[in-house]
């Protein structure tokens, strides 16, 4: 398997967040080490080389941090956290790993080919995007090809399809579908209509209760 | 129309739009989406109007995702009428929309169709919209 991807960080020294603040400011994103053996500590990484730390390594990756005192561990991205507006890193987790244990990791689904049933109508459903797997940390796998290629309308693939060779395996339900080849939706192209207005009932309106109730 | 089948009361108060989207904020269904960058009411007539124009645009491909629903009513008084006598009567329904919410979710078409299709429906809202697509970390939209 591929060697750790190693990524320069610095410990922060406070947690304060005028001091994240800063980081950003300066190119810097924030983040937390930890792991099963190793106590949680505050750093912090360069944006652009983690960036390109990512796209090397994939999603999954080993990555090497490697500190100003010479410290070295060897981590996963297990959570990131963005600014969505901005498409900017706010703060990213990295877990220590154990390079001889198991551990769960969401792999990416990517779909291959051009199924038929698009061609005859269909919309290719794509309904998991990411799948959990075990397995060592070298053994993850970068993403999980679906070929589609013999998909017709009404086909499905289910997680039991997929091969998954010995180094890895599947936590999801087997009769899980990945992807579905569905009849179009008929777009329904109606006139607006002038209902904007309506009414809808009221929860809890008893007034039809109490007018029977005055009858009796 | 989307409207709500029941409701609790027939009037509510319009509130404060202040922050920004705390959830919805993610392309989760589909490949593609309209993001707002500003926060504003959404009328049911507009996620409609907005809604008729991608599903034109595509023809009979690809699906469609709406992701706001109009659960607010708002009211108005009727013209020439003077001030008090008490709230005015329903008009219509609206979404509350804050920035960073992804408000229409499409699957199943190229990235240029996707594009183009969002783009007619963005012309039929009140906000200023963004495209996005679902994203990896260490992708390009990371990169700014």
């Amino acid at each position: 398997m591929a060697q750790a991807t190693p990524l320069e960080a610095n410990f922060r020294n406070s947690e304060d967040r005028a001091e994240k603040k800063r980081l950003r400011r300066e190119g810097f994103v924030p983040g937390v080490l930890y792991g099963k053996t190793t106590e949680s500590k505050a750093v912090s990484v360069p944006n652009v080389a983690f960036i390109k730390t990512m796209r090397e390594a994939g999603r999954n990756g080993i990555v090497e941090l490697n500190f100003d005192n010479g410290a070295k561990h060897k981590v996963i991205v297990n959570d990131v956290q963005t600014d969505s507006l901005k498409d900017t890193y706010e703060h990213i987790d990295f877990f220590e790993v154990d390079l001889t244990q198991d551990m769960d990791a969401d792999v990416t689904v990517n779909l291959v080919g051009e199924a038929p049933g698009e061609k005859e109508g269909g919309v290719v459903s794509h309904l998991q995007f990411t799948l959990s797997v075990r397995a060592l940390p070298e053994e993850i796998p970068e993403q999980i090809e679906v070929d589609i290629s013999e998909l017709n309308i009404g086909d499905s693939i289910f997680v039991s399809d997929l091969k998954s060779d010995k180094t890895f395996e599947f936590n999801a339900d087997p009769e899980e579908a990945v992807v579905t080849v569905v009849p179009a939706d008929v777009p329904v192209e109606e006139e607006l209509d002038t209902d904007a207005a309506a009414e809808p009932e009221l929860v809890g309106d008893d007034s039809a209760e109490e007018t029977t109730e005055d009858n009796e | 129309m989307l409207m709500p089948k029941r409701v609790k009361f027939r009037r509510q108060h319009r509130g404060r739009m202040r922050g920004r989207a705390k959830g919805g904020n993610e392309v989760t269904f589909g490949e593609y989406g309209i993001q707002a960058t500003e926060a504003s009411w959404i009328t049911n007539r507009q996620i409609e109007a907005a809604r008729i124009a991608m599903t034109r645009y595509m023809k009979r491909t690809g699906k469609v995702w709406i992701k706001i629903f109009p659960d607010k009513p708002y009211t108005a008084k009727p013209l020439e009428v003077r001030m008090g006598s008490g709230k005015g009567s329903p008009e219509g329904w609206v979404a509350v929309v804050k920035p960073g919410k992804i408000m229409f979710e499409i699957a199943g078409v190229d990235e240029e169709v996707a594009r183009e299709a969002l783009r007619l429906a963005s012309h039929k809202l009140p906000v200023k919209t963004k495209f996005v697509k679902r994203e990896e970390v260490g992708g390009e939209a990371n990169e700014s």
